[in-house]
């Protein structure tokens, strides 16, 4: 019988490696010799037939490799910046040992050995996995570690912004670009002396929150984010006042109506944004844009009350698309524009069912999209008297066809 | 005179209150431009950071939502009658530094002062309504005088800058008095308590 390892001494994948060798070679009497492996080794020591036999040395090949694969040495990992040269040692075994190099399970190729260590030059992303030592043929696995690629922080970005004032407000980062590797995020808010503490958000991740100790200070807050990784460390540093960034919510459910028998009005109506606390003591006013889908300038009004507003100068059938924004009476700046809305004033039903191709058809100026100005007249050929008539006339008519122009 | 309850001082309080906002509007937005001119014609850095300065009220509270009608009213008149002193010491160092030399800057002062002296009487007449009367206007005397130019300018700039905060706080202010209900008007204080 051959004896393999220690068996005073033996480690756990010994202790399991040398049962199942005793296994494998019908030594069912001093299997259970080996500490701690009584249970599994007494049923194959019951077994007298070649089939329990078998079934015995598949067990113990199983055995032994999972002892192998799962008595591990210590996991690493370990961290290398985009274009660094990275040297891995084969754990505590010699440099001129024969080992086997893997990465993700795949072997690599021997040309990146040097000994026993593996050389990684100038790694980039996709060399970032898990990579693992295993001694000679026997496919002991001696190392472990798993290598981020990854790049130190870049300045972050950050924004504070008050939407509830005068509750409080929050902070909001993100870096410029990917590290591929963690990052802790560490902030902190200073008002004059005064350390605050920011409260960081669920969800998302990262964004904190503050409320307000005091209101009306002169005194600046001072904001400063850290970002930290293995690689490196870096921060920035925002100063404001309280009242610069004060920035309400876009107004919420805006809607925009036709006004029945009214060709030229859309009535706007909308809400102040369900995150501003307390609309009554901090009301809040609003700018309303609006324009036609046909054309590109935008019509604005600025409206220091309500929350509703009248257009009277829509032109007549053209589809509208109107916005609204929002900002403290005093302070602060305003919001984004809200979600937009469209709408196309009232029209008279036409008299017939007009179809789309008749309509194209029509050569005269279309009178379904046009409504002449209620002052215009209209030349009445029957009515005319003399050569001066007929010229007024003739005005008249080119006034309106202009007129029309403008309007189409 | 009408109880402080009564549905005509209810009325006034309002009207008050609503002129009051308006001129805390304006008050605001003139100091803002005076601000504007005194930072470049003092040759100072708008972003530069001034330590509190005696005699000059800060407009920062803490707990700005509890305070009661009263202490809000308090509070304003006595920021506001400190200004008028403030704002007029500012007016005479300006006159002797410069003369005529800068006669626009002298006159914005000026308005923003008969503003504040305004504004201060209104705090005034909402103190009457309240039932309360205004304290009387003895105050600690004349702010303290700045010891060298330089000393005078940082002053002014902190001046300028409180006063406008305090025209915001005092446009809150104003309209949580006029809101309906308890808590817009004054809590008695324990000595008028039933």
């Amino acid at each position: 019988m051959r004896i393999w390892g220690r068996p005073k001494d033996s480690g756990l994948v010994e202790s399991i490696s040398l049962l199942a060798l005793h296994l494998l070679e019908g030594d069912f009497a001093h299997s259970f010799a080996v500490p701690g492996w009584i249970g599994l080794a007494l049923p194959c020591v019951k077994m007298a037939n070649p089939v329990p036999s078998a079934c015995c040395m598949v067990l113990a090949a199983v055995v032994v490799v999972y002892a192998q694969r799962h008595s591990q040495p210590d996991s690493h990992t370990q961290f290398e910046r985009v274009g660094a040269d990275v040297t891995m040692k084969c754990g505590s075994m010699d440099w001129d040992a024969a080992v086997t190099w893997t990465v993700n399970g795949t072997d690599i190729d021997e040309s990146h050995l040097n000994g026993s260590y593996l050389i990684l030059k100038n790694v980039d992303l996709s060399q970032s996995g898990q990579y693992s030592c295993y001694e000679g043929s026997a496919w002991h696995l001696k190392y472990q570690t798993t290598l981020k690629v990854g790049t130190p922080p870049r300045e972050p970005v950050l924004m504070c912004r008050s939407n509830n004032y005068p509750k409080g407000f929050y902070c909001s980062w993100h870096l410029p670009t990917p590290t591929y590797i963690p990052n802790t995020f560490n902030i902190s808010v200073i008002h004059g002396t005064k350390e605050m503490v920011c409260e960081k958000d669920a969800v998302p991740k990262n964004r904190c929150h503050i409320r307000y100790l005091q209101l009306f200070s002169t005194v600046k807050y001072k904001v400063t984010l850290t970002v930290t990784n293995a690689l490196g460390k870096n921060y920035t540093t925002v100063t404001f006042d309280e009242f610069a960034i004060v920035k309400p919510d876009p107004p919420e459910s805006v809607v925009a109506k036709p006004v029945p028998n009214n060709p030229r009005r859309l009535e706007v109506s909308w809400q102040n944004p369900s995150s501003w606390p307390d609309p009554e003591s901090f009301p809040l006013k609003f700018f309303l844009r609006y324009r036609p889908l046909i054309l590109d300038q935008w019509q604005h009004v600025e409206l220091s009350d309500g929350t509703s507003h009248t257009i009277t100068d829509a032109y007549a059938g053209k589809e509208y698309i109107i916005q609204v924004a929002a900002k403290d009476n005093d302070i602060g700046t305003w919001s984004d524009w809200s979600v937009a809305v469209h709408a196309t004033p009232w029209t008279e039903e036409p008299k017939h069912l007009t179809t789309e191709a008749q309509i194209t058809e029509t050569t005269s100026a279309s009178t379904s999209s046009f409504m002449a100005p209620p002052t215009t007249k209209i030349c009445d050929k029957g009515a005319v008297v003399g050569s001066g008539a007929v010229a007024v006339c003739w005005t008249a008519g080119l006034v309106v066809a202009a007129y029309s122009v403008l309007f189409i | 005179m009408a109880g402080a309850d009564s549905p005509s001082a209810a009325l006034r309080r309002r009207d008050l209150c609503a002129r009051g906002i308006r001129l805390a509007g304006k008050m605001r937005s003139d100091v803002v431009d005076l601000l504007d001119a005194y930072v470049e014609q003092q040759g100072l850095d708008a972003s530069a950071s001034v330590a509190a300065v005696e005699g000059v009220p800060p407009a920062a509270v803490e707990r700005w939502d509890e305070q009661t009608g009263t202490q809000r009213l308090l509070e304003n008149l006595a920021a506001y009658r400190a200004f008028r002193g403030l704002l007029a010491q500012m007016l005479e160092e300006q006159r002797e530094q410069l003369g005529e030399a800068d006669a626009a800057l002298g006159r914005a002062l000026a308005a923003v002062l008969l503003q504040v002296s305004a504004f201060a009487y209104h705090l005034e007449e909402l103190l009457r309504l309240e039932s309360r009367g205004p304290p009387s206007d003895e105050g600690d005397g004349p702010p303290p005088q700045p010891q060298s130019v330089f000393e005078q300018k940082l002053r002014g700039l902190g001046v300028l800058r409180e006063l406008a905060q305090w025209a915001v706080r005092s446009a809150r202010d104003l309209r949580q008095l006029a809101k309906p209900g308890p808590g817009a008007g004054s809590a008695p204080s324990p000595a008028e308590s039933p």
